[in-house]
């Protein structure tokens, strides 16, 4: 008899649990949301913020004139930007790393790792054309020395160069060097020193305020139950599911 | 392409660099130059390479000639390979500045165009971070006004070389004051305000010019009313790691130079949670961070306690789980769980409970010196607990034995840091030291006690005589054999006051305890007592006195032979007039524990129940010393007053017997 009452006593604390919990409906959510005042402005700083640290420069130049937003940053060092990451995208390194230190000499100078993945960016294009003598000769005098001068370059090293020991490349074990992702993750990885060199911050806004959005809704959830945004894409507001 | 493709070799292209002769011009030069910079930069091995083929010096002579006024893009390439030999290669650096470089790119910081302006500064930028490179003379006015000038330009590449070159420049309190009279410190304050890359070289400046120097930091703290100290202290929440970083430090050296600034508490704390949030940036600003933190409660135990109570202890050992810790990073951790270590004791306890002893001791192990160097210091600050030490955490064979491997190390600064450490671990209170004597210990602690090296030679014998502690017979023995009599006793006479001390120190820990304790002081023919004779005749510091003298006294407890031996160390055999006893300046002296020790000796000599005090006390009375002692009756330190009077009573007892005979 007493262990009945221990679970009853159980499921009350759980129901009142539960309902603890604020409950607001979707008319009193959008009421609310409405009166919540956004200047346009501010979206639209926010949007050009993220054209032009993106390195978006076409759009961002439309934008500006469509909008009469102004960049934070002169647009001219976005086009060089962009030409860098356009020569990446082609597969050419050399001439990528022509401009970038063109824009400012320094920032291969002082980014060791960054210089080794383009470095090996070049090998990977060799490799990719089918040029395996000029990428083996490549290979040793040039990556060769940045593996003996850094030895955490070592790994990556060896597998690249083992890229080049097998026949058909696009199937072996490290083909995914071979996608063009890995393209643009070297150019997304010189965009970053590019933007701190110019001392513009190498983050865009956007994504800052989204995770915040995150954020706040789990701190919400645990005192109330409301219509949430599940899909940042969408940003639809879902009903609440009691 | 690779570079080997024809016309594009390296010797090939270093000939077309130049100004005339061989040189190529116009187009053909800046193409060369052009493909030697790219070939350079980011390239260690391309940089040595033309190095040793003599393009710098062709390079700069290109410079010379088009500074003035010639082909602008000439100008940035040649500018631009420059700065990028000086960076990063030593011999770059030094092949720059050979081929006066410097006045040819300040030249051209006064180009109309910005690209070339750009460049030299940059270049500047470079060169001036080396080590190398002369300081720049702020004392000189039109050198000061050039500087100044710089920091009005729009230019931020030239507003940020200029806060490089004071950075670099300014060591002497005269400089940093020159440098404030003109003007300059204000107008750094000012530039905080700029770009991020300005503020964070305006900041590595002004840390600069207010470094011990707590005049110039009090006129700091007065600018704008205070509001420049305020901008500082805003800035170490900044966004950007490194900018928190450099805020901080720069903090933490107006307050070394100023204490009066940054005292309170809050601010302090803030200081300490910013520095422990900022380890977890990779980079260098968390690389550097434990260094400040470091820096920061040096020395200051409630600063300490602050840290300990923000989890400081927890949060640094954590890294050592997080895998493969890089050198600079490890060093600093090392350094600041050193420093939590060095106080307190609940410190010591928290690092050994959380079992990260053995990523300390891997640490002995590793490539840089540095670390091994970092890792030493901890080691010897946790072991200052004597409750860990007793417990024996501390003297296994994993951590002993790494110990003992560095005193083999190449670097005399990681010998003496493992010697600071062996010190401490020695200090075992188990009576068997095998472990140490064991792993070939002693024979290297006995080497390095007769190195040229003072400091080497004092952690050495301190070592021994640590390790002598509460040692049993077989230990001492083994010790004594490998360290021999007449060294000694050649220690005991060493030119160096500190080294003496610790040498009697030794002997005395050898004596102590043993059945026949005093074999060792007499053999060799007394080797050591004459040592010890001698050293006391002389004029030595205070703390081998009172060593001497304790050990004396402990001798003279001895045997009716040894009470003779210690007597005619006080009085010697051939006493002239002139010079007076060196017990009597001891009984005479200001040091408490030496007229104590002196006392002692007198109580033990002339002891009641043994044979010949009588004697003795005659002999002492002849010599002036009862009377001395007879002066101390109301001596201010209270042991000294009692032994005085027991040496008294004792020496009455034999006046009276003798007068009833």
């Amino acid at each position: 008899m007493s262990l009945s009452w221990i679970i009853l006593g159980q499921l009350d604390s759980i129901e009142s649990m539960s309902t603890s919990k604020k409950v607001i409906t979707r008319d009193e959510w959008e009421r609310k949301l409405k009166g919540v005042k956004i200047r346009k402005e501010d979206m639209n700083k926010l949007v050009m913020n993220f054209l032009v640290t993106e390195g978006y420069v076409e759009a961002a130049e439309k934008f500006r004139i469509e909008s009469g937003t102004e960049p934070d940053i002169d647009l001219a060092t976005i086009t060089d930007r962009m030409a860098v990451k356009k020569a990446l995208q082609s597969g050419n390194v050399q001439d990528a790393i022509e401009k970038v230190n063109d824009l400012n000499p320094m920032i291969l100078d002082t980014n060791p790792q960054l210089y080794f993945h383009l470095q090996q960016q070049r090998l990977i294009e060799l490799i990719r054309s089918g040029k395996v003598e000029e990428a083996l000769e490549f290979a040793q005098e040039e990556l060769a020395p940045r593996g003996e001068e850094n030895q955490s370059f070592l790994e990556e090293l060896e597998r690249t160069v083992a890229l080049s020991a097998f026949e058909d490349v696009k199937n072996c074990p490290y083909g995914e060097l071979l996608d063009a992702s890995q393209r643009l993750k070297t150019a997304s990885e010189v965009n970053a020193p590019i933007l701190t060199s110019q001392s513009h911050e190498k983050d865009p806004k956007l994504p800052s305020l989204l995770k915040m959005l995150v954020w706040a809704q789990n701190q919400l959830d645990e005192k109330a139950v409301y219509p949430r945004i599940n899909d940042l894409s969408t940003a639809s507001l879902e009903d609440p599911a009691i | 392409m690779p570079a080997s493709a024809t016309g594009n070799r390296p010797e090939e292209l270093a000939e077309r660099l130049g100004v005339g002769g061989a040189a190529a011009e116009g187009e053909a030069l800046l193409k060369a130059l052009r493909e030697v910079k790219n070939q350079i930069i980011g390239n260690k091995t391309k940089k040595l390479l033309y190095l040793h083929l003599g393009a710098v010096p062709r390079i700069v002579s290109v410079l010379a000639s088009v500074a003035g006024g010639g082909d602008a893009a000439l100008i940035v390439q040649a500018a631009a390979a420059i700065g990028s030999f000086a960076c990063g290669v030593e011999d770059g650096v030094r092949a720059v500045l050979d081929a006066g470089a410097v006045p040819h790119l300040t030249r051209i910081l006064s180009h109309p165009d910005e690209k070339v302006v750009d460049a030299g500064a940059r270049s500047l930028r470079m060169i001036f971070k080396s080590k190398l490179t002369p300081k720049y003379d702020v004392l000189q006015e039109k050198n000061m006004k050039f500087l100044l000038s710089l920091l009005y330009r729009e230019n931020e590449n030239v507003t940020e070389l200029a806060a490089s070159i004071i950075a670099h420049s300014c060591e002497r309190n005269e400089e940093q004051k020159a440098l404030y009279d003109a003007g300059i410190l204000q107008r750094l304050v000012k530039l905080l305000g700029g770009p991020l890359n300005q503020r964070d070289a305006c900041l590595e400046s002004i840390e600069a010019i207010v470094r011990n120097n707590s005049e110039v930091a009090q006129k700091f703290a007065c600018i704008d009313n205070g509001k420049a100290l305020s901008s500082l202290i805003e800035l170490i929440q900044d966004r950007y790691p490194r900018t928190r970083l450099l805020a901080c430090i720069c903090l933490i050296t107006i307050r070394h130079a100023s204490p009066c600034f940054v005292q309170e508490m809050q601010i302090k704390t803030k200081l300490i949670i910013i520095l422990i949030e900022l380890l977890e940036e990779p980079g260098t600003a968390g690389d550097e961070a434990p260094f400040a933190l470091t820096n920061l409660i040096m020395d200051e135990e409630e600063l300490h306690r602050q840290a300990v109570s923000i989890n400081a202890v927890d949060k640094l050992c954590n890294f050592f789980y997080k895998g493969p810790i890089e050198p600079r990073r490890l060093q600093g951790i090392l350094l600041a769980l050193a420093e939590l270590c060095s106080k307190l004791e609940k410190c010591r306890s928290q690092l050994l409970s959380l079992q990260v002893l053995n990523f300390i001791v891997d640490a002995l192990k590793h490539d840089c010196t540095d670390v091994r160097i970092a890792a030493c210091s901890c080691i010897r600050n946790i072991s200052r607990s004597l409750k860990n030490l007793s417990a024996g955490h501390l003297s296994s064979e994993t951590v002993v034995v790494p110990l003992v491997q560095l005193l083999h190390d190449e670097s005399s600064l990681v010998q003496v840091a493992a010697l600071g450490a062996i010190c401490n671990v020695a200090v075992n209170f188990a009576p068997r030291k095998s472990v140490f004597i064991q792993c070939g210990g002693v024979s290297q602690l006995v080497q390095l006690s007769k190195s040229m090296d003072p400091t080497l030679r004092l952690k050495s014998v301190w070592a021994l005589r640590n390790l002598m502690f509460l040692a049993d017979r077989t230990d001492k023995e083994c010790v004594l054999m490998d360290l021999t009599i007449s060294n000694l006793a050649s220690l005991i006479c060493d030119s160096e006051h500190p080294i003496q001390e610790q040498a009697l120190a030794l002997v005395s820990n050898l004596v102590d305890g043993c059945r026949d304790p005093f074999e060792h002081a007499f053999a060799e023919d007394n080797a050591i007592i004459n040592a010890l004779t001698r050293i006391l005749r002389g004029a030595s510091s205070p703390g081998v006195c009172i060593q001497g003298m304790f050990l004396l006294a402990n001798i003279a407890a001895g045997n009716e032979l040894h009470k003779e031996v210690v007597l005619n160390c006080l009085l010697p055999p051939q006493a002239n007039g002139d010079s007076p006893l060196f017990i009597i300046k001891f009984l005479q002296s200001k040091e408490n524990l030496l007229r104590v020790a002196s006392v002692w000796c007198i109580v033990n000599l002339t002891y009641r129940d043994s044979l010949c005090s009588s004697t003795r006390a005659a002999r002492l009375r002849d010599a002036g010393i009862i009377s001395q002692i007879k002066t101390m009756v109301n001596d201010p330190c209270l042991d000294c007053k009692l032994r005085v009077r027991m040496a008294l009573e004792q020496c009455m007892d034999f006046e009276n017997t003798h007068h009833v005979h």
